[in-house]
């Protein structure tokens, strides 16, 4: 038996299906957080012995979708043929949810409303008489608030024995013609004074909802341009210094401890076994997978202040306030989303650009977002910033703000090689009431995160770690490498042609080219191959690091100056994200030229980063540039040439079809 | 009767409100030109995007709904339509004639 979950946008959907589930769903306190549709079985004491499905959609306010997310739904409830719909109503809001839900009603599928957020419509004084909905409707109502678990279990056992009778409509559209766009505005307006009759006589409201309250007091400070965006860059700041410069390296420092200790032991235990075995089993597992999980309270930490961050309400506020900023650049303030996100994930934070309406901002958003680095990049930052610049704060810090200018330089450019706006960007967003974020929540989400990045770091990272550990220590012939002939091993020569590339950029050793191509796989990993190549274990030792003033054994060993090792961490983070990330790209941008245009742009971003720091950062410290400047200007040059090239085909393509929009215009206008 | 109707729901207090004197003496005034705190009528919506008019109409505002501006700044502004806020652009602002 499946049970849909359908309702308008941030009504509270999925924090019930992740109630009677018992799931982790991304929930937020704004519309458009679930952008797929989830399925999962209820637990055991709400669907008895019944194998229950519920089945939980993004948000829609009708059938007739308006963003790419709704249609999802619509086709649904339209075509999957549920057993039931349990229609989740904000009751706070209760004049607009009703239309939806008649449209729903008339599907012939049993409909169930769960009146949800009850809880702030009592704080309100708002009174809904949920018996005389229930009988105007024709299908049972229940009070419900999905945070508290309160109303759910009679919600969804009156939902259950109702699955597989009919439901009569209380209101059936007229036979009309579909197509006939003022006949079905005709019909939409009756539906809508149908709901607005209904509505009035069930619904006492003690405050008005157009009055002016303190939170429109916030609102309008918080959507105020300058200092709404300077609260945002104080807001995003304080994440990024508790969670990477405060309280996240000092959960870190002690579990660092426990890591070394356990590798100690490891190493003890194999004293007597051969050396390859050793190095693979303690330096090679332990060393490299230890080196990622080291950094997972700087992500746990981080994982929490965002969702507490999406839990209150703040991020339709931000959207908003950035509109504008992100208008002039040829993307939308609902682009701002995807980039919080992507601070945790560039996969969610691809999709959630689904809420976007217009294709090409949609398109130009998922193609920018990973500039932000991800929970994924965090080690690799937090290693740099510790192994060169000893554990500076604003290393982490820089690397965000730049991958937010690097976002509207390439919005910039992506909006030069498509040409001009052809169509009117709207931007509405609802502004939701603000909440108390839940701390029960934000723990967690973070929970959830850490166990994933523990399943990584044990599946993927080891795995990607040994593969390197044997590649490095064996050669062609499968003959143990020989100290001091390193550069014969399979990982070397497989690298090496990589590594004569990245020479201009600063860093044309194997090992390096090495940990960034197997960051492609997982960005954690390369950080992890950086601890197996050179042997390096136990990063951020921050009592080493005080005393040696940022010169330490890991500064030393790769041989990187402070320039160069700034080039090499930007060049991870600006480059392509993981593969993971580029095959969200692929199935939100539905066309291969952008992806592959996403890719290019990337690559070139991440190259063009790396060689401008690399070499201007050592004519300026050095007083010349550094070796490769010459290649390496040739290459600009030719990503230049390619990028006006894709500009004059694009734009050549583009003014045909625009000249055809105009001429049917003309015509319209003409007659 | 639209209008009439939800007038009613809301309460004499918030009708009262309404500017009727601006409402009809500006012959296509928007709401870029409303005035914070107060309620109009939707005259007309005129976004050039039939999509865009019927996601107005869905949220509840189309011709006869109330409207009202809470705050307004220099590229946008939030209103309430029916129960809920919204943070529109002047683009869109522009389209809503009161």
């Amino acid at each position: 038996m499946r049970i849909a979950f359908a309702g308008n946008p941030n009504s509270g959907k999925t924090t019930m299906y992740n109630a009677l589930t018992g799931r982790s769903e991304k929930v937020g306190n704004w519309g458009g957080v679930t952008v797929g549709s989830k399925e999962y079985k209820l637990k055991k004491e709400f669907a008895g012995d019944k194998e229950v499905i519920a089945v939980d959609l993004p948000g829609a306010y009708s059938m007739s979708p308006f963003t790419p997310e709704e249609g999802i739904t619509s086709e649904y409830v339209r075509t999957a043929n549920p057993d039931a719909i349990v229609n989740i109503v904000d009751a706070t809001n209760l004049s607009r949810s009703l239309f939806f839900t008649t449209q729903l009603l008339e599907l012939g599928i049993p409909v169930v409303v769960a009146l949800n957020k009850t809880d702030i419509n009592e704080k309100e004084g708002t009174k809904i008489d949920a018996e005389k909905l229930s009988q105007k409707l024709g299908c049972p109502v229940f009070k419900t608030v999905s945070t508290e678990n309160k109303g759910l279990s009679e919600m969804i056992a009156k939902a259950i024995s109702l699955a597989g009778t009919i439901q009569t409509a209380p209101y059936l559209q007229a036979d009309i013609n579909l197509h006939d766009k003022a006949a079905v505005d005709a019909e939409d307006r009756k539906r809508y004074s149908f709901v607005n009759d209904i509505v009035a006589e069930v619904e006492t409201r003690k405050v008005k909802s157009a009055e002016s309250t303190t939170a429109d007091k916030i609102d309008a400070a918080l959507t105020f341009p300058i200092v709404g965006i300077l609260v945002f860059a104080a807001v995003m700041f304080g994440v990024f210094w508790i969670s990477q410069t405060w309280l996240g390296p000092l959960v870190a420092d002690w579990l660092v401890g426990w890591i070394e200790t356990f590798q100690g032991w490891v190493a003890g235990q194999l004293e007597n076994s051969p050396a390859i075995l050793s190095a693979l089993l303690a330096d090679g597992i332990v060393g490299g997978v230890g080196a990622v999980v080291g950094f997972l309270p700087l992500v746990m930490v981080m994982y929490f202040l965002i969702a507490l961050l999406e839990d209150c309400g703040y991020m339709a506020r931000v959207s908003a306030v950035m509109d504008p900023i992100f208008k002039r650049v040829g993307l939308s303030g609902k682009s701002v989303i995807p980039v919080v996100i992507g601070t945790g994930c560039g996969i969610p934070a691809i999709m959630a650009c689904r809420t976007i309406r217009d294709e090409r901002e949609r398109r130009a958003t998922s193609m920018l977002t990973t500039f932000i680095p991800c929970g994924a990049k965090i080690p690799v930052i937090a290693l740099f910033a510790g192994a060169f610049f000893s554990g500076a704060g604003w290393v982490s810090t820089l690397c965000y703000f730049f991958g937010l200018v690097l976002i509207f330089l390439g919005a910039l450019l992506i909006k030069a090689i498509t040409g001009y706006k052809y169509r009117k960007s709207f931007f509405i967003m609802e502004l939701p009431k603000w909440k108390a974020p839940s701390l029960k929540f934000a723990f967690k989400s973070m929970m959830e995160r850490a166990k994933a990045y523990i399943v990584k770091a044990a599946t993927i990272i080891l795995i990607c770690n040994t593969v390197v550990q044997i590649m490095q220590t064996f050669d062609w012939h499968f003959h143990v490498v020989e100290e001091g002939a390193e550069n014969t091993s399979i990982l070397a020569s497989i690298a090496s042609p990589f590594a004569i590339l990245l020479i201009p950029l600063g860093f044309g050793v194997w090992q390096l080219a090495a940990a960034a191509i197997t960051g492609f796989i997982a960005k954690e990993n390369v950080v992890g191959t950086l601890a197996v190549v050179y042997g390096l274990t136990a990063f951020i030792d921050t009592e080493e690091l005080a005393m040696t003033g940022g010169a330490n054994t890991v500064a030393m060993t790769m041989g990187l100056t402070s320039v160069t090792a700034l080039a090499y961490l930007f060049f991870n983070l600006y480059t392509p994200p993981c593969f993971a990330a580029i095959g969200a790209m692929n199935s939100e941008m539905k066309s291969k030229g952008w992806l592959w245009g996403a890719i290019g742009l990337q690559l070139c971003t991440g190259y063009t980063v790396a060689f401008l720091i690399n070499q201007f950062g050592t004519l300026f410290t050095e007083g010349h540039f550094a070796a490769g400047f010459v290649p390496g200007l040739i290459a600009e040059a030719c990503m230049v040439a390619a990028v006006i090239l894709i500009g004059k085909r694009v734009r050549s393509h583009f003014d045909e079809q625009y000249e055809l929009h105009r001429k049917v215009v003309k015509e319209g206008a003409a007659a | 009767m639209l209008a009439q109707f939800t007038l009613k729901r809301r309460g004499s207090a918030v009708a009262s409100e309404v500017d009727t004197e601006a409402v009809e003496s500006a012959g296509k005034r928007t709401l870029l030109s409303a005035e914070p705190g107060k309620t109009y009528i939707v005259k007309e919506i005129n976004t050039d995007d039939d999509e865009m008019n019927s996601f107005l109409f869905r949220l509840g505002c189309y011709v006869g709904e109330p409207i009202t501006l809470v705050s307004k700044k220099k590229k946008s502004c939030i209103v309430v339509i029916k129960d809920g806020r919204y943070n529109l652009d002047n683009l869109l602002s522009e389209a809503i004639i009161i």
